[in-house]
């Protein structure tokens, strides 16, 4: 290792930890920004020092959750794991994630690491990292106006696979979009699956994007849906057919509080109910069987770990369970709406809508969510908030869903624990997350000062 | 009374939530007790206009456009003889494109309708923001998002309304869209319609006199919700810091 490198890396967390200092911010992506501007080859260099082998992990939904269960696997067998953090899945970000992961020496201990890749941002991250594997979860519509349409992720995406020749791809066979960008794609793939009918109407809705044959235009027929474009596809004209599964989760069962499933074999328990996580689940486990890995503590693991945790959060305030829930695009937001059905206790419900630059600034999306099963007996009031509130309880409008609009978060949210059903849950996109987060996190303070 | 909306091809054309147009349709005649009733119509079906009273032509993305091309070979002529008829249209995006003589994209020409005098050339930059119109039809502002790559030269025709603030038709910030007889054909999504109630009860008066006759007048709706919805767009535009930060957001 050069004494140069050494330098740049030290350089950036010094300047880094000072940015810290100064403005309190999180100093995710700023030490990457210094280091990538120091020493070009930097990330390159970092990710050679990886001893085993490098996982990205990219698609639309679900990423985040599966680089978080594919690192809590690889700790749980003892490896030393380098991971990029939420919202640092840009090029700064990911050259963050190396830089801070060094001694203070400037040297890189890892045995793997696994890497969250913005589809956008795959272009410029996959030449400089040269990952083993990668592991595509879905390509969905997602923030419109950033990404043009879904054609355009797909082309990014492609091409940026192309930049990094060593790559075996792991794709979700039910996506007709991945088997067929695997299939144009000149690298080995493999695919995992979902063989039985798990998800209900409810989280199907009436998208159906890209059901068409890329390759020849033709209608697709599907023997069933999952959601999304995701199911059991053949194109009745030139015969593309969802392929076998190399791994299928089977034997599938959903239960009020988690859900059980089979891989190869192997028994899994989980304490999530929502369906999206077997894929988030399955995948994750693929990934590492398809690297060779046996991981036997994985049934272990996976039992105890906190679907929650990263980009989503519950609360306790004053006897209130709170939950923040991330829906950034129609397909997410569909899961999203079929989860909270799935609770039979009174409930409210805020829906937050942004339209911040990472949030899309478009918000046509919501006319693609079926929302009209949101109202049932068990919902007690719905309340939107956010820069566009009104449009949100416009779209609930047109479904004669009477809602309540709200400029102030906070007090709302007070109101709830006061005086509703004690049962609230938040659905926000993007950057409403992180402002939710820090606001509940006040407020579960303040109200514990009030008992103390 | 009662209309018939025909949604075509809403498989192919059905992007950026397009399908909130035909909701605030249905829903706005719903609520003044008229009756309603949408067709979707899918690649190869027969459509019989004779029977239609409004017509949604949505965006897709270019390759399935090119698919939409085909199909519209095999109804070209009842569409024209619609529109020269007065039928009421709404075209959106790739459907206004379509209207016109051609879209020439990076790699192909797609043929269009031709309906309007106009053609579209496909840039690498894409054409994307919230958009704000002034149309001489209507008091209150035109309230949307744009969103593409293609610029449409619409000739002598009389645009849908005047750049407030976006990019229009062509990027240049000047007008958008097409007014002709009873067809509006324009880029704004949003969808279109809910946030612009006044668009959606023009082209729904529109339908009804052509069926029912001249002296049809709409009952008025509780508008308060959906006049705050554009309001808040309208006024964070003429807000010239709020132009300003979004015109650096932009450019860094
Ligand atoms: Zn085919």
């Amino acid at each position: 290792m050069g004494f140069r490198r050494n330098l740049v890396i030290r350089f950036s967390k010094w300047a880094s930890n000072m940015s810290q200092k100064i403005r309190g911010g999180q100093g995710v992506t700023l030490p990457g920004y210094i280091a990538r501007t120091l020493d070009h080859h930097i990330l390159t260099s970092l990710s050679n020092d990886v001893r085993k082998k490098t996982f990205v992990v990219m698609g639309t939904n679900g990423k985040t959750t599966v680089n978080s269960i594919l690192y809590h696997a690889l700790a749980a067998e003892g490896e030393k794991v380098v991971i990029n953090k939420t919202g640092s899945n840009m090029l700064n970000g990911v050259i963050s994630a190396f830089v801070l992961a060094t001694d203070k020496k400037g040297r890189l201990d890892a045995d793997y690491a696994c890497i969250e890749v913005d589809e956008l941002a795959a272009m410029r991250v996959l030449p400089m990292l040269q990952p083993d594997y990668l592991v595509l979860t879905n390509i969905y519509r997602d923030q419109l106006d950033r990404f043009g349409e879904v054609d355009i992720t797909f082309q990014k995406v492609k091409e940026a696979i192309e930049k990094a020749p060593k790559l075996t791809l792991l794709i979700n066979g039910d996506d007709v979009l991945s088997y067929t960008l695997a299939q144009e794609s000149k690298h080995d793939f493999m695919t995992y699956e979902i063989n039985e009918q798990i998800f209900d109407d409810k989280s199907r809705s009436e998208i159906r994007e890209s059901i068409f044959c890329r390759k020849c235009g033709h209608k697709l027929e599907y023997k069933f849906f999952h959601y999304g474009q995701l199911g059991d596809y053949t194109c009745p004209h030139c015969g593309l057919t969802r392929p076998a599964a190399d791994f299928a989760a089977e034997n599938i069962k959903l239960l009020g509080d988690g859900s059980s499933f089979d891989v190869q074999g192997r028994h899994f328990e989980t304490a999530s109910p929502a369906p999206y996580n077997i894929y988030n689940t399955l995948s994750a486990f693929s990934a590492l069987r398809m690297a060779g890995i046996e991981a036997p503590h994985f049934e272990e693991m996976i039992a105890n770990y906190d679907y929650a945790n990263s980009r989503e959060s519950q609360f306790e305030i004053a006897g209130t369970h709170l939950q923040i829930h991330l829906a950034k695009n129609p397909v997410g937001f569909q899961q999203k709406v079929s989860l909270v059905l799935r609770d039979e206790k009174p409930k409210d419900i805020i829906i937050m809508i942004n339209d911040e630059y990472q949030d899309g600034e478009d918000v046509s999306w919501l006319w693609d969510v079926d929302f009209q099963y949101l109202e049932n007996e068990h919902t007690s009031s719905i309340i939107t908030a956010g820069k566009r509130g009104y449009d949100m309880q416009l779209r609930l409008k047109y479904e004669d869903i009477q809602s309540e609009v709200t400029l102030d978060m906070k007090n709302t949210i007070r109101d709830c624990i006061d005086h509703r059903t004690n049962n609230l849950y938040i659905i926000v996109n993007y950057t409403g997350l992180y402002s939710t987060n820090d606001l509940l996190k006040e407020l579960a303070d303040e109200y514990a000062g009030k008992e103390a | 009374m009662k209309l018939n909306i025909a949604h075509l091809y809403p498989d192919l054309l059905n992007l950026y939530g397009d399908r909130g147009n035909i909701q605030c349709f249905r829903k706005r005649l719903e609520w003044r007790g008229i009756e309603c009733e949408v067709t979707q119509y899918l690649q190869g079906e027969e459509i019989d206009f004779s029977n239609i009273d409004i017509v949604l032509l949505g965006g897709g993305s270019d390759r399935e456009q090119e698919i939409v091309c085909e199909e519209l070979k095999k109804i070209k002529k009842g569409f024209q003889e619609y529109v020269a008829d007065d039928g009421v249209v709404l075209a959106v995006c790739g459907g206004y494109q379509l209207l016109g003589k051609y879209y020439k994209t990076n790699t192909k020409k797609i043929e269009g309708l031709e309906i309007l005098d106009i053609y579209t050339e496909w840039e690498p930059e894409r054409l994307l923001r919230n958009i704000i119109l002034e149309s001489d039809l209507f008091a209150t502002p035109v309230v949307g998002y744009e969103n593409h790559g293609g610029r449409t030269y619409i000739g002598a025709h009389q645009p849908f309304g005047k750049v407030f603030y976006g990019l229009g038709n062509t990027g240049k910030g000047d007008y958008e869209g097409v007014v002709y007889k009873n067809v509006i054909a324009t880029y704004l999504h949003g969808p279109l319609l809910p946030k612009n109630p006044h668009v959606c009860d023009y082209l729904l008066q529109k339908a009804l006199c052509r069926k029912y006759g001249e002296d049809v007048t709409l009952a008025p709706l509780d508008d308060e919700l959906e006049q705050k919805a554009n309001h808040y767009i309208v006024a964070r535009y003429s807000n010239k810091g709020n132009v300003l930060q979004e015109t650096i957001k932009r450019h860094i």
